[in-house]
């Protein structure tokens, strides 16, 4: 069905004129947001959001599977991947080869995803997280080794992992993950125990 | 009438490059350029004692040449450029981009698609919509509703990080298709935000609209006549509030409009009070079509995503990857062909509209077979009702300039493009 008009008029003042009316049920909803208010706010590096898996964060290359086709450096919107040339071993003809390996500059990218999802083999994806400080911008130009690897995120070591859950009352409800963080204690003992002696993270 | 006697002035009226005469009363106001409720613009205000006689807002500030940077980048590259037109309303403005290439390739996207589109569509609109009402209500000193209007635009930015993965610059609809399908819990998730939002809308309305103090503001205040709309060619909720029955998706259904059931509001009066009324009755029509749509993909198979041409030559990766069987990656994600990196459009011109949150967007698209476009053409909505100010501010007194602005809900990004 396609849509309809509906005419519609501004809503007339309410007869009982402007004070009961208006104002008082202004201040009776103000009332009622100050004693039950509505709070979403996040304590930033105390606390940080744990996205879904879908989130278009930073991207990580699995070298093994890359074939070298530059379709991601190619659809780069931003000109943020470039192919980096490298010689190979390769053992079936013996023989150094150079081989084309994709690498990323942090800034430029946009996080658009689309070298993620033009990839034939998967050979990159993304990590569920964005918040990640570099010390001066050629950090920023990642070397291939350090392409491979899922970068560090700090506020992982020190706050609290928080998901959002839709409710139909308050909206959105900030709830503490506590799967995350039992898994981040765990691995803790687990690092204290082999150490002998723990070292509490003093970054 | 002032508006006429406004605007006609003696000599070239180049704005900001003019020697204005001065005359004994009058002063030069100047609102903007950096003005820390809206962004970047400006507007010359000449004013006698505290009535208004001349506005000329000064387009300019944020041009970034959006269309020749078009011309040099490949097609599909061009989605993440128009995004930033205007970033909160992402898939609305990209949208008609896409479908003018989609007529140019020959394609139409398939079924399950359009709903997906019209999804992300309805979400954008109703936060684009918060946002411009936050901004309303800090421009009338209102700081409560800018708080809950933000607060609540989150439900929405979140629902569409779900679906996309990014909470503003989605890059989702592409040629032939979408790049997601809803995740497994999406529909419920969405319904409790409509819920949520519908019992909202009704607080707003009490502690802002109804509210005595703002209602004062803004009843009979930048009054734009069912005439003076037209002739300016207005567009979006603005024309709606002053009675005249335009939109897009009542006069050229696009996507799935034409099989969802919703009501377009059209308001007599014409003010700002209307005009941010029909804001709010738009917002209560998107929720409706968000369920509906939701309610839709739910029953129908996850089939028909991306059109044909493209899908069928997908290895049984691209398959795997969309049934999630790739430990590392998301589930339901679409992967594009190759071709897309490349992809060559055939010759031809082609235009396409779509309605966005502060009303239509135009995109002319033209193409000589390059991997390049020859030229494109944007027609932003916010350019199309900045000249509204010029006509309907003089008149009034200063104070009246942020109930008017605010209720154009005007984005100085998406004019300058």
């Amino acid at each position: 069905m396609p849509a309809k008009v509906s005419q519609k008029k501004n809503p007339k003042r309410n007869p009982l004129g402007k004070v009961f009316a208006g104002n008082i049920g202004a201040l009776a909803v103000g009332l009622k947001y100050f004693f039950d208010p509505n709070r979403i706010t996040l304590l930033y590096p105390h606390e940080y959001i744990k996205l879904n898996k879908g989130y278009r964060g930073f991207i990580v290359l699995i070298k093994e599977k890359c074939i070298s086709c530059s379709s991601c450096a190619r659809i780069c919107p931003a000109a943020a991947m470039r192919m980096l040339s490298v010689k190979v071993y390769n053992e079936k003809l013996k023989k150094y080869m150079i081989k084309k390996y994709p690498v990323i500059n942090y800034n430029r990218c946009i996080f658009c995803g689309l070298c993620v999802d033009v990839c034939p083999t998967e050979a990159l994806y993304h990590v569920p997280y964005h918040d990640i400080v570099y010390e001066n911008m050629n950090d920023m130009i990642l070397s291939l080794e350090d392409f491979q690897k899922e970068p560090e995120n700090i506020e992982f070591k020190e706050g609290i992992p928080v998901k959002y859950y839709f409710d139909e009352r308050r909206g959105l409800v900030k709830t503490p993950y506590m799967e995350e963080l039992e898994k981040r204690n765990e691995k803790e003992e687990k690092n204290q125990k082999v150490e002998g002696e723990g070292e509490k993270g003093a970054s | 009438m002032e508006a006429g006697t406004a605007s006609s002035g003696s000599g070239i009226h180049l704005p900001g490059m003019e020697i204005a005469k001065a005359s004994k009363n009058r002063y030069e106001v100047m609102i903007g350029p950096a003005h820390p409720g809206s962004g970047h613009m400006r507007i010359f205000v000449e004013v006698d004692g505290d009535i208004m006689v001349k506005v000329d807002p000064d387009i300019g500030f944020v041009h970034r040449t959006m269309e020749k940077l078009a011309e040099g980048r490949e097609w599909i590259q061009n989605i993440p450029l128009f995004e930033r037109i205007a970033i909160l309303d992402a898939c609305n403005i990209t949208l008609p981009y896409v479908r003018a290439v989609e007529k140019l390739l020959g394609i139409e996207a398939p079924e399950r698609a359009r709903y997906l589109r019209t999804l992300l569509c309805e979400i954008n609109r109703v936060a684009s919509h918060l946002y411009g009402m936050g901004i309303f209500g800090v421009f009338l000193g209102h700081s409560t509703l800018y708080m809950w209007a933000f607060g609540d635009r989150e439900v929405f930015i979140d629902l569409a990080e779900r679906l996309t993965g990014a909470r503003l610059t989605h890059t989702y609809p592409v040629f032939g298709g979408v790049r997601r399908d809803i995740p497994d819990d999406f529909p419920e998730d969405a319904r409790k935000a409509t819920r949520y939002m519908r019992k909202r809308l009704n607080e707003y309305a009490k502690i802002f609209l109804n509210n005595p103090n703002i209602r004062s503001r803004l009843e009979n205040v930048g009054v734009l006549t069912k005439n003076q709309a037209a002739e300016l060619g207005l567009v979006g909720p603005n024309i709606r509030a002053s009675g005249i029955r335009y939109d897009v998706r009542l006069n050229e259904p696009y996507e799935a409009y034409g099989d969802v059931d919703f009501e377009i509001p059209v308001f007599e009066e014409g003010d700002s009070l209307a005009r941010a009324w029909a804001r709010v009755e738009e917002v209560r029509q998107s929720l409706n079509i968000i369920d509906q749509v939701v309610t839709w993909l739910e029953k129908h198979p996850r089939e028909n995503f991306m059109h044909e041409k493209f899908w069928k030559t997908a290895p049984k990766l691209y398959k795997d990857v969309y049934e999630g069987k790739i430990s590392y990656s998301p589930k339901y994600r679409i992967k594009l062909m190759p071709i897309f990196a490349s992809l060559k459009v055939p010759p031809g011109k082609s235009f396409a509209r779509v309605e966005a949150g502060r009303g239509e967007i135009v995109y002319y698209v033209e193409s000589n077979g390059d991997i390049f476009p020859y030229r494109v053409r944007v027609v932003s909505p916010s350019f199309r009702n900045v000249i509204a100010f010029k006509y309907v501010m003089p008149g009034h007194r200063l104070m009246d300039l942020p109930a008017i602005y605010g209720s154009f809900d005007y984005f100085p990004p998406a004019f300058d493009r």
